[in-house]
């Protein structure tokens, strides 16, 4: 087993799974100025419906991630207009607090119906392969594919079709989009749909690799974070760049110098890019 | 539009519950009733009875929560069955216990603020708690504001420093180092890779373990620890600790992580044994693993379940009827703990002096009755520590097997 094939293989993983997070959050970001700490719990409940559905019904794998994502998205819908869409004339730190609340009362919620206790979500994908001399599972690699797959998807849409373009245009000029005649708060929902969508497609890959809690949201939230910061606050070519520098440096960080320092080592690197770009790798124009 | 969003959101809020209301983990069904503070089903002091209150406090709510709870639900079955059986007696007079339990979500602060409250509000002479940290937080005041604790960890250093009123339940982790080394070195090999929790408790076990793994003549290959908090995949770190081709991986933390840990290494084709650090229950992790097969020569701590201690059959039915799952060990430890306390009570003829109770606490482990010792606890050390004949076990062949240990 060639080590560093390995490594690359784990990093490009977690990568996949950081830059999918990140990317739902810098969506929102970027139309919306808003820093949706509830994200994570977006994404701890994509997990939770994919795993109920499986559980319950015994619905196929990809059928329950389907409905999640539909599930959560519209969840992200009901967000913007009951908390944030309200708020929308108050002062920024309000919005911040809102999400803050908005996390904590979904993670305590998630508790209360589904228990504390960590659960496991089966896949049909567990078996292992061997791919150039690297193990993985079935699992992973469908991670990574599916991964490259929803980038790929939501490029064409957001470049390619009329309804991204609107989305496209907002970001780049509120009051502009909104003289022309775009409806500013249907492409609102529209972004909270897809950020949702993307936070349950994140969880529903990534959960058989790990296990479904409460508390999971934590894990990848604080992560995504520091992936759109390194990125551009808004940038979506950044949030995908950022999500891959971060695996990649956690698991190289974590091989060759060591795992104790892995964290330190990535936020030695925000650091180093910070100073040099003080925006962030991609400053937004737009997307 | 306004009805529309009403409607909708009306939608969505009973989809979840449904959803939420029907999942079922047929292996593991927490109940959800954590949070907040909570007492045993209403106790009521009858004519020329008296009321003893016994503090719990633990984690309700977060994510040992359901840690916490199955502790609790080892107390609350003791002390519903005492009162149920009409108390017991002390000089003609007739006790009842009232358990009063509060969350302390881990948090070793938290633990000292309820000791503090219990204290003050039940006037409580004992206060369990199943944490190290809290224990820790306690024993800064138990001895002047004198109550005891009923200490749930196999941290040696709770029962090390002298306190003289701690009781520490469970056998210290001190004990499983030369008989999981013996199995681990006999079975597979003489090197060893550590990837333990990253807690406190995890650093000290492999501060424990891996000096001795030395002196036996081991090797060790790879040491560093995994945070359970943070990290999203083990994938990086368990090929790491594969790279010095180890013949025994260490792991250890709450039992659903480390069996994906164990699950991960078989996936990367490790074929060697693992020591499990004694938080984990071997029981507890097949179900996240399918199967003992990819557990196979794991040795840790025996799973109660498969323990045959005089009391241990009745306890597992009785709380299998209560609470629909199989009952861990800290539930088993926390129920034998009480009766041990209802005893010594006994025995030392009150029931709110903690250095009498403590002095008798041999006899009153002597008097527990043979068909509630889901333990068998022989003795109390000089420093607070039961001793439980120290039960190991492997798993071999897709089973699991006891291994004798000469004491």
């Amino acid at each position: 087993m060639d080590i560093l094939t390995q490594q690359l293989f784990n990093g490009l993983t977690i990568g996949s799974v950081y830059s999918l997070v990140a990317l739902g959050l810098t969506l929102v970001y970027g139309i919306l100025h808003i820093p949706n700490f509830a994200h994570g719990a977006l994404y701890m409940l994509g997990a939770y419906i994919t795993l109920t559905l499986m559980l319950l019904w015994g619905i196929h794998y990809w059928i329950a991630m389907a409905v999640s994502v539909l599930v959560v998205g519209l969840l992200g819908v009901l967000m913007d207009r009951l908390v944030f869409h309200p708020l929308r004339n108050a002062p920024p730190i309000h919005d911040k607090i809102a999400a803050i609340g908005m996390l904590l009362f979904l993670e305590a919620f998630a508790q209360l119906i589904w228990g504390a206790d960590y659960r496991t979500m089966t896949t049909p994908y567990g078996q292992v392969i061997n791919l150039f001399g690297t193990t993985a599972t079935m699992q992973r690699v469908l991670i990574n594919i599916g991964a490259i797959a929803v980038m790929i998807l939501l490029y064409l849409f957001l470049k390619k079709t009329y309804i991204g373009a609107t989305i496209i245009a907002m970001a780049q000029n509120r009051e502009g989009a909104h003289l022309v005649g775009i409806n500013t708060n249907k492409v609102a929902m529209l972004t909270f749909m897809i950020s949702g969508g993307l936070a349950a497609i994140a969880a529903s890959l990534s959960a058989p690799i790990n296990l479904v809690f409460p508390g999971m949201g934590h894990l990848v939230i604080l992560k995504a974070f520091v992936i759109i910061i390194l990125g551009g606050m808004g940038s979506i070519p950044g949030a995908i760049l950022g999500g891959y520098i971060l695996g990649f440096t956690e698991s190289l960080g974590a091989t060759y110098i060591s795992n104790d320092y892995k964290d330190l080592i990535a936020f030695l690197l925000l650091v180093i890019i910070l100073s040099i770009r003080p925006k962030g790798l991609f400053s937004r124009e737009g997307f | 539009m306004k009805v529309f969003r009403l409607s909708a959101f009306l939608v969505m809020l009973s989809f979840l519950f449904i959803l939420g209301g029907c999942i079922d983990n047929p292996s593991n069904s927490a109940s959800g009733d954590g949070g907040g503070e909570s007492q045993t089903e209403e106790t009521k002091a009858e004519e020329g009875e008296k009321l003893v209150s016994i503090g719990y406090t633990g984690p309700l709510s977060g994510p040992a929560a359901y840690y916490g709870e199955r502790s609790l639900n080892g107390l609350k079955m003791a002390v519903e069955e005492i009162n149920n059986n009409g108390g017991f007696e002390i000089d003609g007079q007739t006790y009842k216990y009232n358990l009063v339990s509060l969350d302390d979500k881990y948090l070793p602060n938290e633990t000292a603020a309820n000791a503090k409250r219990l204290l003050q509000e039940n006037n409580t002479p004992i206060i369990f708690t199943p944490h190290s940290g809290g224990v820790k937080a306690m024993q800064v005041f138990n001895e002047k504001e004198n109550f005891l604790i009923g200490a749930y960890t196999s941290e040696p250093a709770v029962t090390a420093e002298g306190n003289e009123l701690t009781v520490r339940i469970p056998p210290s982790y001190d004990g499983y180092i030369e008989p999981f080394t013996n199995y681990a070195m006999d079975n597979f090999g003489k090197k060893i890779a550590a990837l333990p929790t990253s807690s406190q408790y995890g650093k000290d076990w492999t501060e424990a373990l891996l000096p001795h793994w030395k002196e036996q003549g081991g090797e060790v290959v790879y040491n560093s620890s995994i945070d359970f908090s943070k990290d999203t995949d083990f994938f990086t770190l368990v090929t790491n600790a594969l790279e010095g081709d180890p013949d025994v991986l260490f792991i250890g933390g709450p039992s659903e992580p480390t069996a994906k840990v164990a699950k991960q290494a078989r996936e990367l084709g490790f074929e060697g044994g693992f020591i499990v650090m004694d938080q984990a229950k071997l029981n507890e992790m097949k179900t996240v693993t399918g199967s003992f097969e990819m557990l196979n020569g794991a040795v840790g701590v025996t799973p109660l379940v498969n323990s045959d201690y005089p009391g241990t059959a009745e306890f597992i039915e009785k709380y299998k009827e209560k609470y629909g799952e199989e009952p861990g060990s800290e539930a088993g430890y926390h129920y034998v703990g009480m009766y041990a306390f209802m005893e010594s009570m006994k025995a030392a003829g009150t029931v709110d002096d903690p250095e009498a109770i403590r002095s008798h606490m041999q006899e009153g482990l002597e008097a527990i009755p043979e068909e509630k010792e889901v333990y068998t606890i022989k003795r109390i050390e000089e420093d607070g520590g039961f001793t439980t004949g120290l039960r190991i076990a492997a798993v071999e062949n897709g089973e699991i097997v006891t291994i004798n240990v000469n004491e």
